[in-house]
């Protein structure tokens, strides 16, 4: 294949978002299905609007939410409408275009994150991840790969951590214990 | 005039200079990376200058202000990703131009803009405060709902290719915005009995994960691509290029500081307005917009780097904060020992000349750090992509958890970034959800303070619109642009230029 | 990085061992503050810990946990190990949440570590008002039935509150309730006259008043605060508000009960220090705030005298849920 090839261009996936993807006289594979869901979604969302205070008053809670998710479901509908009309993309299947293999594997990871990440905490979660990740897409020694994920981690985790102080998950680390370490010895080397 | 001297504060002790320069020069990272916010690094500061003078700790957050707004762009050139909501407008032509190794250029001309668009709003700020913040303060709340979709309407402008996909993401924002309990009053709204969903979805989350998880998805079926290389000799625009935008950015850098001084509506928004009117003005732009337009770069930068200053003058002259920073600068002035409001002017002169001026100077230093740190920042996108895009992965989640400390806001963002793929795999524009969020509070609360205002009187309300000069020409403004953006004008305009040459 | 591993091991092995040898606080605490940064809960937080934590001799890192008028931070705190280590900054209203139906949690399931100070709620009226007084505001009404635009902030908030008063002791008034997200926002739109009257708390106002940005109306106090000495007290129009006056928000530390007592009389110990620091008294003063700083016992008796006063009052108005007599909140 030509290493210079760029599919963002031949695939119609959007190079910005001022050019979204797409193709505009043809339908993807999945875009009819992706539409239908969408205007089923926003049905639902129109008679949760509807729960939410009913046609009680122009300043109702409801009112707003229940303009949105109705301009949600017509537009979504009328998606419906043109995308059944076009002719299918005879070139691309969901499987090789629009959902491959690396990409079913990777949101895998990120559920699995999202999982892991309150029970074991950051740090392990995120090392686990970096480095299961690096590797499938690089395809490197176990060397390259650790150095890189570990040392970005702990880049990260300092950036985060103790400068800008965002409590993230600890898990079973005890990392207030230390951070709390470093502090005495800090606090030691000073007095 | 020795009030007016506090202004060279700034330049006259050099731990004050030195303060600017590092806090400029950390805002630009800060502003960077998707996960760290200027708001995040702000309240850290309050407590970390908690022991020094007043003048040392604000001269690191006003540089910390301005580098922050300003990085957001670099992010947004070079990897798709806004490092801020008010870089949402840049990545659309700013990444099309690093797509074609451009990315240099890209970065010179949004620093110099920047630089402009910051100076006026600064200009502003010190000649015409006062006058600014009685302005912004006549807005009703029938003022701000027409204002809110006047916003909303700029959907038309940043959805390119399918009107009425773009119309649909901009309602789904309406609605994501509206999850939670309503602010107004508690009713619980889209939460579904589920008590996770009460506090709402934070909007940062959804930006992170649509902008920063879906181009990250996208990019794994490039992963083995060779990455451009970009071309880092021509940084510094010419004079020609500068003198070219001038009037354009002018024009943007004036919504930039009105939309900034608003309480409510900040940098983002102006932005978002800006592009949308530099795509109305610019008749025949060298490359078209959503491609690698100038224009594009120079009205959102321009823009949000106005709004700053912008941001300032009701914080300075009546102790109402114009966004989020200048809502913690206040509380860091009250911690200091001095009282913001309105009287802060008349008591204490001095701390709003030096403010005046430590904006100058960060603007400046943000000149500098701007055009020489390129060459490191292009070098990410020259990194491979093996390694980029766990990395943008894991920050999008660090930083989804970072805006709230709230693990729920991580389950939405990957969802919203899932969700988000599949919506450019078929052609639905991702900034209308955005813009949609950003407004729908805007839109819902005011709506629905001027109706309880009116009595629940329609009748009312239009008597409202129709008698006060501001709510008219906005309300003139919603019809025109509405008018404009549909079927029926195009036709009509048809007829009309068919018949004028003739 | 292998050799940096090890060093890190060791220090996790070290620290747990120095841990048990040393008393609390042997690491970070965490400060949960149930506001967004920039309000008027995170700039009091933010500036009696640092007092508290040189008492203390640790570290208190503060993070802003909105959402759900503070409940999510609220239930954060109370689900977290009591420990002593995760403290909960916060404000009145979860007293409120019960009966307002906005949680099934409020401070009973916490223990008071300072209640610091308490706000008094001050009535401002926009400019241009017809009226001068309070007298004169309810002639207005009076004669002007649902014209005035009275400024909120939600149910349960503190205007919310100062109206269920103003309708018990004056009897129903016909007025337009215009809600908004915060006292601040409001206090804006009564500057550009979108609203015409707020209750609000004087700290809020005090600055916009002394600049002639707004007009005080009355105190919500049973005397006049030295703050603004000229503003009279409501009661010396209406004696019949002094059944619930003083009344006010306030601000307080938290910790989940069952916290162990000696770390609670150390916390305790170490914000009656701080808030005792001359610098966040200034603070707290030229902001029109009334210091307080009571713990233990005290603090209790007061938060279960606030939650009977308040939940009753707005049950008697009819704003209420669910009748505070369902969580047993005895009628005061």
């Amino acid at each position: 294949m030509d290493p210079d090839f760029r599919g963002d261009i031949d695939h119609h996936d959007g190079t910005s978002d001022a050019t979204p993807g797409g193709y505009v006289e043809k339908r993807r594979p999945g875009e009819l299905a992706f539409a239908l869901f969408l205007t089923a979604a926003s049905l639902f969302l129109l008679y949760s609007a509807y729960g939410i205070s009913g046609f009680e008053a122009l300043s109702a809670p409801g009112a707003i939410p229940m303009a949105t998710t109705l301009v949600m479901a017509i537009s979504a509908f009328i998606v419906v409408l043109r995308t059944a009309g076009l002719p299918k993309v005879t070139t691309e299947t969901l499987a090789k275009d629009i959902l491959p293999g690396t990409v079913i594997v990777f949101i895998g990871f990120l559920i699995l994150f999202g999982l892991l990440l309150q029970p074991l905490g950051f740090v392990l979660t995120a090392g686990l991840f970096l480095i299961v990740a690096i590797k499938v897409l690089a395809k490197r020694g176990w060397g390259y790969t650790l150095a890189v994920a570990l040392g970005s981690l702990v880049l990260i985790w300092i950036v985060f951590r103790v400068v800008f102080t965002v409590l993230l998950p600890s898990g079973v680390l005890p990392e207030a214990e230390f951070i709390q370490f470093f502090r005495n010895l800090i606090a030691a080397g000073a007095s | 005039m020795e009030t007016f001297l506090a202004i060279l504060t700034v330049f006259t002790q050099p731990e004050l200079l030195l303060l600017v320069g590092v806090g400029t020069f950390a805002g630009i990272y800060i502003g960077a990376i998707p996960g760290l916010s200027v708001t995040m690094a702000v309240s850290i500061l309050i407590s970390f200058t908690f022991s020094w003078d007043v003048y040392p700790a604000i001269s690191l957050m006003v540089g910390i202000y301005m580098g922050g707004v300003y990085g957001g762009s670099r992010t947004a050139i070079l990897l798709n990703i806004p490092g801020a909501p008010s870089a949402i407008a840049t990545a659309m032509d700013g990444y099309p131009m690093a797509q074609r190794g451009e990315a240099g250029q890209a970065i010179g001309v949004t620093t110099v803009m920047s630089f402009f668009g910051g100076l006026i709003g600064i200009l502003v700020l010190a000649l015409a405060a006062p006058f600014v913040s009685e302005f912004a303060l006549s807005f009703q709340p029938r003022d701000y709902m027409l204002l809110a979709v006047l916003g909303i309407l700029l959907v038309g402008s940043l959805s390119s290719g399918s009107m009425i996909k773009g119309i649909f993401a901009g309602s789904l924002g309406i609605a994501i915005g509206a999850v939670g309990r309503d602010p107004l009053t508690f009713t619980e709204r889209f939460t579904f009995d589920f008590q996770i969903m009460e506090g709402g979805i934070s909007f940062i989350a959804v930006m992170i994960g649509m902008f920063g998880v879906s181009e990250a998805l996208m990019q794994l079926q490039n992963v083995n691509m060779k990455a451009v290389r970009q071309k880092i000799d021509k940084i510094v625009p010419s004079f020609g290029t500068v003198k070219k935008f001038l009037p354009l950015s002018l024009q943007t850098s004036t919504i930039g500081v009105v939309i900034g001084a608003l309480p409510g509506t900040g940098g983002d928004i102006a932005a978002l307005m800006a592009y949308d009117h530099a795509k109305r003005v610019t008749k025949n732009p060298k490359t078209p917009f959503g491609e690698g337009a100038m224009e594009g770069l120079v009205a959102p930068e321009t823009a949000n780097n106005a709004a700053v200053g912008g941001a300032f003058i009701p914080m300075m002259t009546l102790g109402i904060p114009g966004d989020a920073v200048t809502a913690i600068m206040i509380g860091a002035l009250f911690i200091h020992g001095l009282n913001p409001g309105p009287m802060l002017m008349i008591d204490q002169p001095n701390m709003f000349w030096f403010i005046v001026g430590a904006l100058f100077t960060a603007n400046i230093f943000m000149l500098i750090f701007g055009l020489t740190g390129i060459k490191i920042f292009t070098k990410i996108v020259e990194m491979p992509r093996a390694i980029i895009i766990p990395l943008i992965l894991l920050l999008s989640i660090v930083g989804a958890y970072a805006v709230n400390n709230s693990i729920t806001d991580v389950y939405w963002m990957l969802g919203f970034g899932v969700f988000g793929y599949f919506m450019r795999h078929y052609g639905y524009p991702l900034g209308p959800v955005i813009l949609g969020v950003i407004l729908s509070r805007l839109l819902d609360d005011n709506w629905r303070r001027a109706i309880i205002s009116e009595r629940e009187d329609l009748g009312r309300f239009f008597e409202g619109v129709f008698t006060s000069p501001l709510s008219l020409v906005l309300f003139v403004a919603v019809i025109l642009i509405f008018v404009s953006q549909t079927p029926l004008w195009t036709a009509m305009k048809k007829r009309l230029f068919r018949k004028t040459p003739s | 990085m292998s050799r940096k591993l090890i060093g890190a091991l060791v220090a996790f092995g070290l620290s747990t061992s120095v841990a048990m040898a040393q008393e609390y606080p042997t690491k970070e605490i965490q400060g949960i503050i149930q506001w967004g940064a920039g309000g008027s809960t995170d700039t009091v937080m933010r500036s009696v810990t640092p007092h508290a934590e040189a008492a203390l001799g640790g570290t208190v890192v503060m993070q802003n946990m909105t959402g759900a008028v503070g409940a999510i931070a609220l239930n954060h705190v109370a689900g977290a190990k009591a420990d002593g280590y995760t403290l909960l900054m916060g404000a009145e209203n979860p007293l409120l949440y019960k009966v307002m139906g906005l949680g099934d949690k409020d401070y009973s399931e916490f223990t008071p570590i300072n209640i610091l100070a308490r706000g008094t709620p001050i009535l401002v009226a926009n400019n241009d008002a017809p009226f001068d007084d309070y007298a004169g505001m309810m002639d207005y009404i009076a004669k002007n039935p649902g014209e005035l635009r009275i400024g909120s902030t939600g149910p349960g908030g503190v205007p919310s509150v100062v109206t269920a008063m103003m309708n018990t002791v004056e009897g129903n008034l016909d007025v337009i309730a215009v809600p908004y997200d915060g006292d601040g926002p409001a206090l804006t739109a009564l500057q550009g006259g979108a609203i015409d009257v707020m209750p609000a708390v004087l700290g809020a106002a005090i600055e916009s008043i002394r600049a002639g940005a707004m007009k005080p109306i009355a105190i919500f106090d049973v005397e006049q605060n030295p703050k603004l000495p000229e503003v009279p007290a409501v009661t010396s129009f209406n004696d019949g508000y002094s059944k619930y006056l003083p009344w006010g928000p306030f601000f307080g530390v938290f910790v989940p009960k069952g916290t162990a007592d000696d770390v609670v009389a150390k916390l305790s110990a170490a914000y009656s220090e701080g808030a005792a620091h001359p610098d966040f008294v200034k603070l707290m003063d030229d902001r029109g705030f009334t210091m307080m700083g009571i713990s233990g016992d005290d603090a209790t008796a007061f938060l279960s005298k606030w939650q009977q006063g308040t939940a009753w009052l707005l049950q008697d108005a009819g704003l209420a849920k669910t009748s505070p007599e369902e969580f047993g909140i005895a009628r005061p």
